[in-house]
Order: structure tokens, then sequence, then C-alpha cells
């Protein structure tokens, strides 16, 4: 079975796009990936595209946008992990010897969707009581705090590491530097979490080109990096309630993929992983098993976490920093990983960086720990 | 407590008694004993759909919380939201009324029925709130 590999990435800038629309950003991810890919864009054979609340044949009209209608296309809806479920079902096309080249796009106009908070779908009994995704998260904070004794000022540690490798990011929303202080004098949103403490509504796209072996010899050898794994697992309904501090589900979906990529946690170099909240990050890096239980606010406050830490997470920016179009964010979180693998991120660059990691986990329905969940290995 | 007389806000989740009072509702495995909330077909312990649909315990423990400050237009903030886990190993998430100086993770709430929105007619409907168990002592 052939190897599959990631040749190109593009992505637009991530932000309030109020004179697009989610078909003009993925037109222009897609584009931009095929110009880095150097690549005539005829050799493309199938198209997957992972959005949100962009409604009915959304890949199609990006397709169609570009002069590449007639693909076979699959548009993907999987919450947040819409772009990675695309890029997974992408790369089994290759993997299964349908196709040698494949794009998968996400994209989203969440401002023209949306205003503040996310909540669960309208029929969910939680959506019923007023549950919304900042005051779930709020809940684990609390609990978070509770058990393990982290502190509010711990927790703001984590905006601040991203919001930083943000204003180093062109193409992220937020380009502004920020304080401890920032975050705990902005405004309230589900306590104990905060303004800073929550991801933004963004507009953006990416898009990735993959290739087979056979492909990629032949046409892009030199810049391509292998996807070595891309993971999916959807949340069990649990048989009796289980610590909202611990995320099984990301556990699960991480050991497929380091078995898939022959690699354990201690392996990866860095990783982009899903902070939609501050506390999200602390459940999901220690869910992966790269920081143990309760360790991972202390770890931030050493500068582990950092550019130049022992293991930097989100150099992008995250979902907190670079911001978090529900489609985009699983594809720009691969764009991300290519770029530093390439040695290609500028001055938020990981020297020397091999194994890179990335995870999504999105939506939110009552008993299930959590909907989707994906998690990619990027090697080089 | 008032009688509350307006149908309950979610169908078939929450009964609601002649006497005023009520419970959630959801299911118990026949074959293996486990509990949830909602309805559901199948037990996802077993995967037997021999399941019958009971009403759950009033009582619980608070298991964490939030004061919600920003949500949906439907909802009139700030509020305070909990997950209380009932003695059938169920977590259920509903609202709280309490005084937040005196909220805090593990201690007993109890559940009660109270007007809860309203229909699309604008008729009142009837739904729950947690309250913390030493408040209704009386
Ligand atoms: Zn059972």
């Amino acid at each position: 079975m052939t190897d599959v590999h990631v040749v190109g990435v593009g992505m637009t800038r991530f932000g309030k796009h109020p004179d697009a629309d989610s078909t003009d950003l993925g037109a222009q991810a897609l584009l931009e990936a095929v110009a880095d890919a150097g690549i005539d864009p005829r050799l493309i054979e199938a198209a997957y595209c992972g959005h949100v609340f962009q409604g009915m044949v959304t890949g199609q009209r990006v397709l169609a946008q570009v002069g590449l209608a007639g693909l076979p296309l699959t548009n993907v809806e999987n919450a947040c992990s819409s772009g990675a479920t695309a890029i997974r079902e992408a790369s089994f096309a290759v993997r299964a010897g349908e196709y040698d080249v494949v794009v998968a796009v996400g994209t989203e106009h969440l401002t023209s969707q949306f205003r503040g908070a996310l909540t669960p779908d309208p029929s969910d009994p939680e959506a019923a009581v007023g549950a919304t995704m900042p005051s779930v998260y709020a809940m684990r904070a609390r609990r978070y705090m509770h058990e393990f004794g982290m502190t509010r000022e711990q927790l703001a540690l984590i905006p601040v590491k991203n919001k930083n490798n943000a204003a180093l990011n062109p193409l992220a929303h937020f380009r502004t530097r920020i304080t401890v202080e920032d975050v705990l004098e902005s405004r309230p949103v589900a306590d104990p979490l905060r303004l800073h403490d929550c991801s933004p509504v963004t507009d953006g796209a990416a898009a990735v080109i993959l290739m087979s072996d056979k492909a990629k010899k032949r046409f892009c050898d030199t810049r391509a990096v292998r996807l070595a794994a891309s993971t999916l697992r959807s949340g069990s309904v649990d048989v009796e309630p289980t610590s909202m501090t611990f995320e099984p589900l990301t556990r699960l979906t991480a050991q497929d993929a380091y078995e898939r990529a022959g690699i354990g946690p201690e392996d990866v170099d860095f990783c982009e992983v899903h902070d939609c909240f501050s506390i999200a990050e602390v459940l999901r890096v220690e869910g992966l098993g790269l920081f143990g239980q309760g360790e991972y606010p202390a770890a931030v406050q050493r500068g582990e976490a950092d550019l130049g830490g022992r293991l930097p997470v989100n150099p992008s920016g995250g979902l907190l920093g670079k911001g978090h179009p529900l489609g985009g964010t699983g594809v720009a979180q691969v764009v991300e990983l290519v770029r530093q693998l390439r040695g290609e991120a500028g001055n938020r660059q990981i020297e020397g960086a091999k194994v890179g990691l990335a995870h999504c986990r999105g939506g939110k329905a009552v008993g299930i720990e959590g909907a989707a969940c994906t998690v990619q290995v990027l090697t080089r | 407590m008032p009688r509350i007389d307006a149908p309950s806000f979610r169908p078939g989740e929450l009964e609601v008694h002649e006497d005023g009072s009520g419970n959630l509702v959801g299911s118990r495995c026949s074959s293996c004993g486990a509990h949830f909330f909602p309805v559901r077909d199948a037990c996802s312990g077993c995967l037997s759909t021999d399941l019958e649909t009971i009403g759950f315990s009033t009582t619980g423990i608070l298991y964490t919380y939030s004061v919600v400050r920003q949500s949906t237009p439907e909802f009139e903030v700030p509020y305070i939201l909990g997950y209380v886990d009932f003695p059938e190993k169920v977590r259920i998430m509903g609202q709280i009324r309490a005084d937040l100086d005196y909220l805090s993770i593990g201690m007993p709430m109890v559940l009660e029925l109270e007007p809860f929105g309203e229909d699309d007619d604008g008729n009142p409907l009837t739904g729950y709130r947690f309250v913390p168990q030493e408040s209704t002592d009386d």
C-alpha cells in the first residue's frame, strides 16, 4: 500500500472577511496549494471539502470557482473536525490506490453565520437548559482547578502563549501580544472563562494536496511531508459518569495514530491541538499523553510549551490566536505542520522538527464525551 | 412548592406529578442495570435493546458549575449552569437556583420544578432547576 504525502499547502488569512464568502476563501486556499505544489491542477483527480455552516454543495462551488468542476467531490461535516475528516477521507482514497493526486479543502465564513457563543444543536436536551460551548468548557475548567489546584493565572498563560505565537504568524486572526492581566481583565463569558480564554469567530480556509508515492516521486519529491497517520473516533455514551478533566476520546484517537505512525508520544516534536478554549489545550495535551495528567499548567509556566520549549504547543497561535473557522481549522493545522517540517515557518520556526501532531475535536451531544476527534501525524 | 400545571418544556424528559413534584426520565438496561439520560434505544454497555423507561432520583451531588454571562437570545443572562451526579450513575446538566457564595462542588442538590420558558404561542412551560438541598429543608 502506498504512503500518503502532503505536497502542497495553502491558507487564507484568518480573520474577518466581510467582502468574501466561503467559496471565495476555499478557492483562494486551493489555488495557493496548487501553486505551492507547483503542479498542473489538471493532475487533481478528486476533492474533499470540510465545512459546518456553509450549506449544501459548498465544495462544488469552490471547484467551480477554480475551473475544477466535474471532479468527484465529497462534502464533509464533522463539527470542528470537519476539515481534518476531509483530509482523512482524501488520504484513504490515495491509500486505497483509487487516486494518485487529491485535494482536501476546509472553509468557513463564520462571521456571516454566527455571533456570540456556539451552542449544541437546538434538539439537544442540554441546549434546552441553556448549554453553550463556553459554559461546558468553563465547567471543565472549574472541575480541573478543583482537582489539580490550577490557578486562574496559570490558565491565563495559555492564551498569552498562543496569542504571542499568533503575533508571529502573518495569517493569524490576532496579531497583538497580550499579558496575563489582559486575560484576567477581559469580559467574563462563563465563569471562570473570560473573552481571551475563548477562540474567536473567524472566517478562513485552508487546503492541502495529497499524493501517492508514485505521484510524489514524479511531480513533487523535494518538499513533500509524509502523512504518517490520520485517525478518527467519535465519543462513546458513558455507562456511568466519568471525569470531565480527562479525555478518553482524545487518548483513544491518539493511540490509534501513534500505532499507525509507529511512534509514541515521546517522539512528537511539536503539536497543534484544538484549543477552542484555554482549558481545552490542557485537556488535549494531557489526553494525547504528551504531558502527565494535572501537570500541563505548571509545564506551561516553566515555558515547556513555548516556541523554544521542550514541546511547543500551537506554534501557529492555535485556535485562540490564529482563529477558528470551524471547517478550515483542521486543514490549517496540517498547513502549519507542513510549514514547520519543511523549515518554512519564518520567525516562529521550530528548529529541527521531524514529527508533528495535529489534534481536532468538536461537537457536543448529551451523554457523549465529545462528538468527533481526529489526530494526524506528519513526519519528515 | 406551588403546583405547576403548565406542560413540561421537554416532553418525555421530565415527569410532572399531580402533587407538583417531578423528576427526570431516562432508561434502565434490564440486562446490565446501566442508566442513561435521555431515553435510549439500546444500552451502550451491553448493547441490549431491553430497556425500561424510569424516573430518576431527585437528589444528587454537584459535580461542577459555571455562571453563564453570554448566551443565545432565548436565555436571559446571567444564569448558573451545573452538572449533578445522581445515584443512578447519570450526570445531568441543569440550571441552578442558588446564592453563588454558598455554591460548591460536592454539595447535595435537589431537583425542583419551576416555570421554564414559553412555547411558540407564549404559554408558560414547566422545567427544572437544581437547588442546594439545605435551602429546601424548612
Ligand atoms: Zn446493558
